[in-house]
């Protein structure tokens, strides 16, 4: 499997961007003399007008590249964080409604769909809105619009695997069907998970950065989309501040991408892709 | 930049007249934001009501950028020496918009039945006074009770707009069908609202005053993001960009484009004032030395020069500078880093934390905020900013839950009017974000500030304030900011857009444009 | 099942869905901070008590939490979204004013983003493992990382600030007083940018899936059938291969038809398109419940419309499929 995940040139310059993302994010307070706040120069220096503030300055005089590396650390945390919610709201909900059926799958699957007609960005904007602009409102309310497809691919998953044999075998073998679903079918099921949930941390560094962009960040926690939500306005005089963040997302986005396809490659090499909804 | 050019302008437009003559004809595209809740201005008074409603109704008076009234729809009035009647006499043949002939009937039944049910600020004058008759259909006297100095400035439009008694008498205001369709008597009709994009408004052609207005018709253009609001000026779409309209890092870079003119006039009567309310109540806020390091911590300059972009003044205290009776005898409050960590330590603070809540109108404000957050964690604050949309920001002002807030009042040409409010202990009320929300309370204050209300010689007034400004300022109840100031900008064939006290309000009126 | 009975069943499932929508999102609202008669008095520029209770008279805000409900299920039941207090008007005329422009901007996006998205994922599929297809990949792999809010102001940037091609912003030229052809042209260029921009992100997703699937089915036993009897290449691809592999992309379409939708509210600020996003956006910072609701239940009608839309789609290319896809 590896070996076929690391032959993916795609995939291995994903990696390797990811990485130096991640590393510049965990060593910034290494890298970086002051933060993302510290108003250090006169403001709307150009990049590489001065020594020690490679990115320029922003509207307040604060370094530009200091927030880049500060802000990747809260863009991949919410990224992360709400992609595991996400997870524990979608997997047992799927899995359930795949595993037993019946009015177990109605009930569900009419929840899910309750929860894909509302229009997801705009529940996540009156989300954020209404409990007010944190981290923590911010990453569970992406979780909230993000879960539904993970519970249709995870049901789709559970009813193929569960029509198996060796299923049939351990029911035989005596043992509960709760069990059966945790021990045998729900470990068949992980590597489209994996590949799906690359791709939501995605789309969730995505999320953020829009609902940052339409005033709805944490105003105490500097991430990309935050500072292209700040530098909106100033757009056409100081190009390099919303510039770079925007690469940065870019960058961050693709690399995930890529490896959510090589994983996918690697290990659904005869599955559809039909999970990427 | 050609704000000099601008000035002239404005100077020229007040003291003499006019040299060039008006051309008529022509349109005005000016940007209103956010859109308006509504038009009709007895019921709705936010600042983009007024700026297009402006236009729609008129009141008995305009104020010059002095603040000395000038003809509205009064052509002269009379104050008694005692100062408790004051008679407008009203302009001949005035209609409104419908035809109907206005008379001072609509005056009384606008500002003693209508707007003393619907307008809050207004009710607080009219609380001084004892009557309001119409002797004949061109007269009309307001009685008072006891002598209110800054009476004379409650006639603009946005303060007492004159409504339509045949169309209003005895309906339920709120719902009355004909709000979608304000009529008013002023230079401009009324006529398309498409929602979302734009309003229209075209000339009226039985105004009072000969050959006026000049324009044919005026778009107030609807464009809700502060970036699309500048591309739409560099691209020629929109004529005008009223105070606050872009953000002020815009400002220069549209100023200099050629053909576009500036000018920071037109805010007079409002005087905007910018402060944070420091909760009185509880917490470190409620000790004195504590609100004084806040202050000493500030670099305002700062915050004026980049934030600001150089625009408005470092406030001194309560009564902005550009106002009557401002005085600048008062204990000076510079950036000092060191005197505010004195003072923290004096009082022995103890790394409470301590919230902050931006003012949630647009980047200029939030970046306010984060440097003010950065200075004040500099001296040892902890402190963190609350993140809060409008609705948000109103509960919790209102509501008192907050440990600085930042918000701005207008002033309103006189202190008894806009000030007095945000200090006294009467205007202690939750549920309202424009009284005393920091709580303070002096009663030794409270009745030199009644006091100076009353007074009918305008020295004693101005000896009065200055007095409670000098005592006042050394107890900080809120951190005084900065005196705000909005550049209109505009582009430079358009001539005396700016003439009056509330600048682009009213502009139109007198606005032409030059081919 | 026939057409007919799917629709009406469908129908009857949309119905409760909206109902539930109705519920949580009200249960929602009422739970935030911020009461609308404060911050409408607070609009006025000054407030007191007794401007207070009335505007809380007039909203319904003095009764009970579940009376207000009560009546708001009630009043949408006979179809009646309430009344705007902060607007002064009705929630459905507000609506109805705006929602032509929506319409028009999701529609136009999202049969650009299927049409072009489903050609191209044909055109990369034909190409597999050459330049043009690595080409076409990473194009719609970068459409896809880019922040949507990004690509629309460098596009007006580029094509309406330096080029001058395009309006930037806007629904139609102000006060031109066009008419007829002239109008709609007027329209369809104030569209461009905008329906582009919203529409690139999801063409990216459709050429993915149907470049994807189209590489699938080709594997499958029928088309090395076809194969062997002789028929060319793109005869294959237009016969066999694609109408099986376009079913997962329709069904795809429409289940992200809520997306397009939300994503029309990020959209409509940067172009100043006067959408009921835009409205529901404004609505919330004043706590225009009635507004914010209508525009959520308006919403949630339209992804349902694509989903029936494409739930027909569907059956006309398969005419196989039962009731239960």
């Amino acid at each position: 499997m590896w070996k076929r995940f690391s032959s993916n040139i795609g995939a291995m310059i994903g990696v390797v961007l990811l990485l130096a993302v991640i590393g510049i994010a965990l060593f910034a307070p290494l890298i970086f003399a002051h933060t993302p706040w510290q108003m250090v120069q006169r403001p709307f220096l150009t990049p590489f007008s001065m020594d020690g503030l490679p990115l320029g300055t922003d509207t307040l005089g604060r370094d530009v590249a200091s927030q880049l590396a500060y802000g990747a650390r809260v863009s991949l945390l919410v990224g992360l964080v709400s992609t595991l919610v996400a997870l524990l709201i979608g997997v047992p909900l799927g899995a359930l409604a795949g595993f037993y059926g019946n009015w177990v799958d109605e009930g569900a699957m009419r929840f899910t769909e309750f929860f894909q007609t509302i229009p997801n960005f705009a529940l996540a904007i009156v989300l954020v809105a209404i409990f007010e602009p944190t981290l923590a409102s911010i990453t569970i309310a992406i979780a909230i619009v993000s879960w539904p497809p993970v519970a249709r691919l995870v049901r789709a998953e559970v009813m193929s695997v569960r029509k198996r044999e060796f299923v049939d075998a351990a029911r035989l073998a005596g043992l509960s069907r709760p069990r059966i679903l945790l021990t045998q079918v729900l470990p068949n099921t992980v590597s489209p998970i994996i590949v799906m949930a690359s791709l939501m941390v995605a789309t969730a560094i995505l999320l953020e950065s829009s609902l940052s962009f339409l005033g709805l960040g944490d105003p105490n926690a500097m991430s990309w989309g935050y500072m292209i939500g700040a530098a909106r306005t100033v757009i056409r005089s100081a190009w390099w501040l919303s510039f770079f963040p925007g690469i940065a997302i870019v960058i961050t986005v693709l690399a995930l991408n890529l490896i959510g396809e090589g994983l996918n490659d690697a290990l659904n090499p005869h599955l559809s892709r039909r999970g990427k909804a | 930049m050609n704000t000099l050019r601008a000035t002239t302008f404005l100077i020229a437009a007040t003291f003499a007249a006019p040299l060039a003559a008006q051309q008529s004809g022509g349109r005005l595209d000016i940007v209103v934001q956010p859109e308006p809740p509504g038009l009709m201005m007895g019921l709705v008074q936010n600042g983009p009501t007024q700026l297009v409603a402006g236009d729609i109704y008129e009141s008995l008076l305009r104020y010059n950028s002095d603040l000395e009234p000038q003809p509205s729809l009064a052509e002269s009035w009379e104050i008694s020496d005692d100062g408790l009647t004051y008679t407008f006499h009203l302009h001949d043949g005035v209609k409104w918009h419908d035809g109907e002939p206005f008379t001072a009937d609509d005056v009384v039944f606008s500002a003693d039945v209508f707007l003393r049910e619907t307008h809050a600020r207004l009710r607080a004058s009219l609380a001084y006074v004892e009557s309001i008759t119409a002797p004949d259909d061109t007269t009309v006297v307001f009685q008072l009770k006891e002598p209110f100095g800054p009476f004379i400035n409650a006639f603009e439009a946005g303060t007492m707009p004159i409504v339509p008694k045949h169309i209003y008498e005895g309906t339920d205001y709120a719902t009355n069908e004909m709000n979608a369709t304000p009529i008013g008597t002023g230079p401009f009709k009324f006529d398309e609202w498409v929602k979302g994009s734009y309003i229209h408004l075209v000339k009226n052609e039985d105004y009072y005053l000969e050959g006026k207005p000049y324009l044919d018709e005026v778009f107030y253009r609807v464009i809700p993001d502060a970036a699309a609001r500048a591309v739409a000026f560099e691209t020629g779409e929109v004529d005008v960009l009223p105070g606050g309209s872009v953000e002020n890092w815009d400002v220069p870079r549209l100023t200099a484009m050629e053909g576009v003119c500036s000018t920071g006039a037109g805010w007079e009567f409002f005087a905007p004032l910018s402060w944070m309310w420091m909760n009185n109540r509880e917490g470190p806020t409620s000790d004195v030395r504590f609100r004084q390091a806040v202050m000493y911590a500030m670099d305002r300059n700062f915050v004026k020069d980049v934030v600001w972009n150089g625009f408005g003044k470092v406030a001194t205290g309560p009564v902005a500078s550009s106002t009557n009776f401002y005085s600048d005898d008062v204990t000076q409050y510079d950036y000092n880093p060191d005197k505010a960590k004195e003072l923290l330590a004096e009082m022995g603070y103890g790394g409470e934390a301590v919230r902050i809540l931006p003012l949630p109108y647009g980047e200029t404000w939030q970046r306010w905020a984060e440097a003010v957050r950065q200075n004040l964690s500099e001296v040892g604050i902890n402190a963190e900013i609350d993140s809060t949309d409008v609705a948000g920001w109103n509960e919790k002002t209102s509501q008192w839950d907050y440990d600085l807030a930042f918000t701005y009042l207008y002033q309103y040409g006189d202190p008894a009017l806009g000030v007095s409010r945000n200090y006294v202990a009467s205007q202690i009320s939750k549920g309202s974000p424009w009284n005393n929300v920091e709580g303070y309370e002096n009663p030794e204050l409270d009745e030199k500030w009644a006091a100076a209300a009353g007074m009918v010689n305008a020295e004693d007034r101005a000896a009065a304030y200055a007095e409670i400004q000098k005592e006042i300022v050394d107890d900080v109840p809120v951190a005084w900011l900065q005196e705000l100031e909005f550049p209109t900008i505009y582009r430079c064939n358009v001539k005396d857009l700016v003439t009056t006290a509330i600048g682009v309000n009213d502009g139109p009126r007198d606005a032409w444009v030059e081919e | 099942m026939s057409i007919v009975t799917v629709i009406l069943s469908r129908a009857f499932k949309a119905f409760v869905t909206l109902l539930a929508i109705a519920v949580l999102n009200f249960c929602l609202l009422h739970a935030a901070p911020g009461d609308p008669a404060v911050v409408l008095a607070g609009e006025a520029g000054a407030a007191d008590e007794q401007m207070i209770e009335q505007l809380r008279e007039r909203f319904g805000l003095d009764q009970p939490f579940y009376v207000q409900l009560g009546k708001y299920v009630g009043s949408v039941l006979t179809l009646d979204l309430g009344y705007s207090f902060r607007q002064g008007a009705p929630v459905a005329q507000l609506i109805a004013e705006r929602l032509p422009a929506t319409l028009l901007l999701t529609l136009t996006a999202f049969v650009i983003s299927l049409v072009l998205g489903i050609a191209f994922g044909v055109a990369a599929s034909a190409r597999v493992g050459k330049a043009s297809d690595s080409l076409l990949t990473t194009l719609a792999l970068l459409f896809y990382a880019t922040p949507l809010y990004w690509a629309a102001l460098m596009a007006v940037l580029v094509f309406s600030v330096w080029l001058g091609w395009l309006p930037g912003f806007g629904y139609e030229t102000v006060g031109a007083g066009y008419t007829g052809l002239a109008r709609a042209f007027d329209i369809a260029k104030h569209l461009v940018l905008p329906a582009l921009t919203l529409g690139l992100f999801f063409m990216a997703v459709y050429m993915r899936m149907t470049r994807a699937s189209m590489l699938e089915v080709s594997q499958l036993d029928f088309v090395k059938t076809a194969k062997a009897k002789g028929l060319s290449g793109p005869a294959i691809r237009r016969r066999h291969i694609l109408r099986n592999a376009i079913l997962p992309v329709v069904t795809l379409a429409g289940l992200q038809a809520g997306q397009l939708v939300g994503g029309a509210v990020l959209t409509e600020t940067v172009f100043a398109w006067p959408g009921i996003g835009r409205l529901m956006f404004e609505s919330l910072a004043a706590r225009d419940y009635n507004t914010i609701l209508g525009v959520f239940l308006v919403s949630a009608a339209m992804v349902i419309l694509f989903n029936i839309v494409t739930d027909i789609v569907y059956r006309l290319v398969d005419p196989r499929i039962g009731a239960k896809a």
